[in-house]
């Protein structure tokens, strides 16, 4: 630049030369953003003005095996104001109708005043139907006061079966990141029970509604880029539970701790399910309040505890059939081998009890009364090799597959838990005579004794135990039956019917727990006293009926009570009486005819 | 076609039919802006009423004797040093800026009247006979003249205007012929104060790029000295000025730098801004079809952000037609001061292209996300009384002198 005089040619060029270059750059700018990118930049445009409605869908519903409905959906109302359409001076109105106190609503929108002024604020959820009539009626005074229908949980129709269902709750921040293409933030999902386990039957496919919105969220027209499409209700699970029988469970089990579950032992159908202490499902049909976490979780009885899957208890004396079985299945018995009880059996330098002197008992005899001595010497002849292989079959030590998740394996202690226990010369077999009389470390889960008592009552067929029978498609209606593994002990029939026919007289003869005969329906069982180191000891019944054709077989499970034969067994007897007289499969007898009976 | 020949040679039909396109496109991006708005809606009717007196006012100054402009240079300078320090004491603070005097039911703002006097007296005072433009002391004078309204109006403050000032002096000072060191000595202590915005060490890295600078230039061991005084004392100085702002003042500064540091501020906007040209595509969404505008994603579109209301609405043949006229008035305003045969005249001609040239830079860089969001409005296209009349009057006073060209005063 030598030419150092007022306007030169050379500056001309330069000042030229700076204004072609930003032309160039702005035009290559443009056309970068204009033509190569111009779809990254369509996108966010739509991102900003098109709002995605979410409609939830409702979620399918729970029938009984008589499609009776148990859980159904209701709709629930959410109140809310849109602050920019909002008159203030229908605060007090609007808080005297709610019962809150005076502010709340100037309280919500001062909270939320960063907001667009469009975006609507939740002030009620739970609204009643009779407060929503009357918004609706007066609305015209009302500018800028909504409410939004969604649906929530039903449970009024007067099962509660808290643990088997279970409930739903607002997605947790791990599920979902786990599952962000199906749910959204604040969606519902199934939290445990049947609730969780049938979660993508139940659940159906949401909706969407397409808007355009301004920059305040304003509303401005339907978008007609994207289909809109109504949520999809999700599919009806049709249980086995009979409603009849699971409603009397419930109400018989109200002042008990314990557990009941029947199953039919032709098919594994569960009939019904009740854990007890039990929580009171509809605190739980939309957000549950702190209260009611906190006083579930600080009960000492643990009403969320699912006893019938959860809780193991020694089987007691309803162990016996099992010992016996693998006697005559191994030979080590016959149906005439005698053993003479003299109140007890001596090994070592230990006496163990029996309750009585029942003298000369042949298997069926020491079913019957439910002689310790004979099967003192019988687990001893048997074997822990023995009980373990047979237990195995009968499903012990193993998880029932339920269908509802959270379950415990019980224990069958084999050689090699007693030498981890105890060391590899820490014990004798000794600890036979105690599992012979389930007593010892053995134990199990109401819902194991009741597939146990099913395996007896149908000859050792049975299937995998369930509460779903199938699903309803919710658009076709389409019933799809689901298939569950079979399960056969492998023990032959004659061996079997020694012990069902112990069984029916321990009912129908001189056994433990006679006084709950029926006059039309065989109930064939056996009690069972489950000793409790922590207090009173756990009173147990399994069994079925009717002993011909068995359609209902069930464990009873009474805690701190005592004796089976007085708690657990009149239980076990309501519910059969409830469900078979109910099916009609029996012919009908007056209940005056059956007292006088009992009085006999 | 010889009439047309002669009404060419006495006025520059080309430019002023680019400048009335523009300002209709402005109109039309305005209407689009603000149709539904609930308090701009008739700003589109008010624009054109503003364009009618500019218009008016511009074949007005057309018209006018030759020597008018250098008789009013040294008193529009002056005014308009007076109005600006009114401002500061009793101006209406718009946006943040206390830059608005009411006049009546009128107002105007002091800074944009300014920048005609500000073109008229450096004009007058670099085509000075007596003055040398590669003098040390008349350098010194002429940044003087930039300086005071520089510093008047970073008081205001309108950070915007001041460094539309601080370009159209640099680019005075380039035209009026000022040698390569003269540049350096005017340009340094710009960058120096610059980088010292950004803290110590890119401060000491400037500073150092001076040295060399000066080493290369191999002046005079005084000289030297003196330039590199002048530039430390620059950084200190503004320093010791920026402690002197009110907190929200030295805020705007802050988010001047790093504009992310307030997303939902001017972030948001240049964010916005982007997107909305950027979905504008190849033909744009059609007039009132740009959701980006019609649902009022960017605040205050018709003023800053109007060019992204073409960039949208018209896309990328609207934004490309309009930048393609800009560049056709800067070119003929380039050719105009080339040609004319007075310098005072020429300088002024340089003056309002520089004025035109670092508003329509810095606006569009900000609309297309290339450079910080400075509140600077598009020539023409932005919604404005004040600015619209301003750019008109330098219009009218240009296409004055390209009547006169031949002659020399």
């Amino acid at each position: 630049m030598n030419d150092v005089f007022f306007g030169s040619l050379t500056r001309r060029k330069i000042l030229f030369t700076i204004i072609i270059i930003f032309y160039g750059l702005i035009s290559f700018n443009l056309f970068k953003m204009q033509i190569l990118d111009t779809f990254l930049y369509e996108e966010k445009s739509d991102e900003n003005s098109v709002k995605k409605i979410v409609k939830s869908a409702p979620r399918g519903i729970f029938y009984d095996r008589n499609y009776n409905v148990l859980v159904s959906n209701k709709p629930s109302f959410e109140l809310s104001v849109i602050p920019a359409d909002y008159d203030t001076s229908n605060n007090k109105l609007i808080e005297n109708l709610l019962g809150v106190d005076p502010g709340y609503i100037s309280q919500i929108m001062y909270e939320n005043r960063r907001f667009s002024k469009y975006v609507p604020l939740v002030i009620h959820r739970n609204a009643g139907f009779k407060l929503v009539s009357w918004l609706e009626e007066n609305s015209s005074f009302l500018p800028g006061v909504n409410y939004e229908v969604s649906v929530q949980r039903d449970y009024s129709f007067g099962v509660n079966g808290a643990h088997m269902f279970g409930y739903i709750k607002e997605i947790s921040q791990s599920e979902y990141r786990k599952y962000r293409d199906i749910y959204g933030m604040g969606d519902f999902i199934g939290n445990n029970g049947l609730e969780r386990s049938y979660e993508r039957y139940l659940r159906g496919d949401k909706g969407y509604n397409y808007i355009i919105v301004d920059s305040k969220q304003k509303f401005i027209a339907e978008y007609t880029g994207e289909k809109n499409r109504d949520p999809i209700k999700g599919d009806d699970l049709v249980l086995s539970i009979d409603a009849d029988v699971q409603m009397k469970a419930e109400e018989l089990f109200r002042d008990k701790t314990g557990a009941v579950v029947a199953i039919n032992p032709q098919n594994g159908e569960v009939l019904a399910f009740v854990s007890s202490p039990s929580f009171d499902l509809s605190n739980f049909s939309s957000i549950t309040s702190n209260d009611v976490w906190s006083n579930l979780l600080a009960d000492t009885s643990k009403p969320m505890f699912n006893r019938v899957t959860n809780s193991i208890y020694p089987p007691g004396s309803t162990i016996k059939m099992l010992m016996a079985l693998i006697g005559l299945e191994e030979g080590i018995l016959t149906k005439s081998t005698t053993v003479n009880c003299q109140g007890g059996y001596k090994f070592g330098n230990r006496f163990f009890q029996c309750l009585h002197k029942h003298g000369t008992v042949n298997v069926e005899k020491a079913i019957e009364k439910s002689c310790n001595t004979f099967f003192y010497k019988l687990a001893l002849d048997i074997g822990l090799d023995n009980i373990v292989k047979y237990g195995r079959r009968f499903g012990f030590g193993m998880k029932t597959g339920l269908d509802i998740g959270e379950e415990s394996s019980g224990l069958l202690p084999d050689e090699n838990y007693y030498n981890k226990i105890y060391g590899k010369k820490g014990w004798t077999r000794g600890i036979l005579l105690n599992i012979g009389i389930g007593q010892g470390e053995l134990s199990a889960t109401p819902m194991q004794l009741a597939r146990y008592a099913a395996l007896f009552a149908n000859w050792g067929k049975s299937k995998r135990p369930h509460f779903v029978k199938g699903t309803i498609d919710s658009e076709t209606f389409d019933f799809t039956e689901f298939e569950y593994e079979s399960i056969d002990v492998g023990i032959q029939r004659e061996n079997f019917d020694i012990i069902r026919e112990a069984m029916r007289k321990v009912v129908n003869g001189q056994g433990t727990a006679t006084w709950i005969r029926l006059p039309d329906i065989v109930i064939s069982g056996k009690t069972g006293t489950s000793q409790n180191p922590f207090g009173e000891d756990h009173a147990l019944f399994v069994g079925f009926a009717p002993f011909d054709n068995p359609q209902i077989a069930l464990a009873v499970v009474v805690e701190n009570v005592g004796h089976g034969g007085t708690h657990a067994a009149p239980i076990a007897r309501d519910l059969i009486k409830t469900f078979l007289r109910k099916e009609n499969k029996i012919t009908k007898f007056s209940e005056e005819m059956e007292v006088v009976q009992l009085e006999n | 076609m010889k009439i047309e020949y002669k009404l060419q040679d006495k006025f520059d039909v080309i430019s002023f039919a680019s400048v009335c396109l523009l300002i209709a496109m402005g109109i039309v991006a305005i209407f689009s802006a603000t149709v539904n708005h609930p308090t701009a809606s008739g700003n589109a009717e008010r624009q054109l009423v503003w364009a009618g007196v500019s218009v008016i006012v511009f074949f007005f100054i057309y018209f006018l004797p030759h020597r008018t402009f250098r008789l009013l240079a040294v008193p529009a300078y002056l005014s308009s040093l007076i109005l600006l320090i009114v401002v500061i004491f009793a101006g209406k603070v718009v946006y943040g800026a206390k830059s608005w005097l009411a006049l009546g039911p009128f107002g105007f703002q002091p800074s944009e009247f300014g920048k005609i006097g500000l073109i008229l007296f450096l004009a007058y005072w670099l085509t000075h006979k007596k003055r040398n433009i590669n003098n040390f002391t008349d350098i010194s004078s002429t940044i003087l003249i930039g300086s005071i309204p520089v510093l008047l109006i970073l008081l205001e403050p309108d950070l915007g205007t001041a460094i539309v000032y601080i370009a159209v002096t640099v680019f005075m000072l380039f035209w009026g012929g000022i040698n390569l060191f003269g540049l350096f000595v005017v340009v340094s202590p710009g960058l120096v104060v610059f980088a010292s915005l950004f803290g110590t060490a890119p401060l000491l890295v400037a500073l150092g790029f001076i040295l060399i600078g000066l080493y290369y230039f191999k002046r005079n061991l005084f000289t030297s000295a003196s330039v590199f005084v002048a530039n430390i004392s620059a950084a200190f100085l503004f320093d010791y000025a920026l402690r002197l702002l009110q907190p929200h003042q030295q805020r705007r500064i802050a988010s001047f730098l790093d504009p992310t540091a307030d997303p939902l501020g001017s972030g948001y906007n240049a964010m916005q801004a982007k997107v909305a040209i950027g979905s504008g595509g190849l033909l744009g969404k059609g007039f009132l079809e740009g959701n980006q505008t019609q649902l009022r994603f960017i605040p205050e579109q018709w003023t800053d952000f109007i060019y992204c209301v073409i960039g949208e609405e018209f896309g990328f043949i609207g934004s490309f037609l309009t930048i393609t006229l800009f560049i056709i008035v800067f070119i003929r305003l380039l050719d105009i001061a080339y040609s004319s045969k007075d310098e005072f005249g020429s300088a002024i001609v340089i003056g309002t292209l520089s004025l035109y040239f670092i508003h329509f830079v810095i606006n569009i860089g900000m609309n297309i996300g290339i450079a910080p969001v400075i509140g600077l409005p598009l020539p023409f296209l932005s919604y404005g009384g004040s600015s619209l009349l301003v750019n008109f009057m330098l219009l009218g006073i240009v296409f004055n002198i390209y009547r006169n060209r031949k002659e020399k005063i």
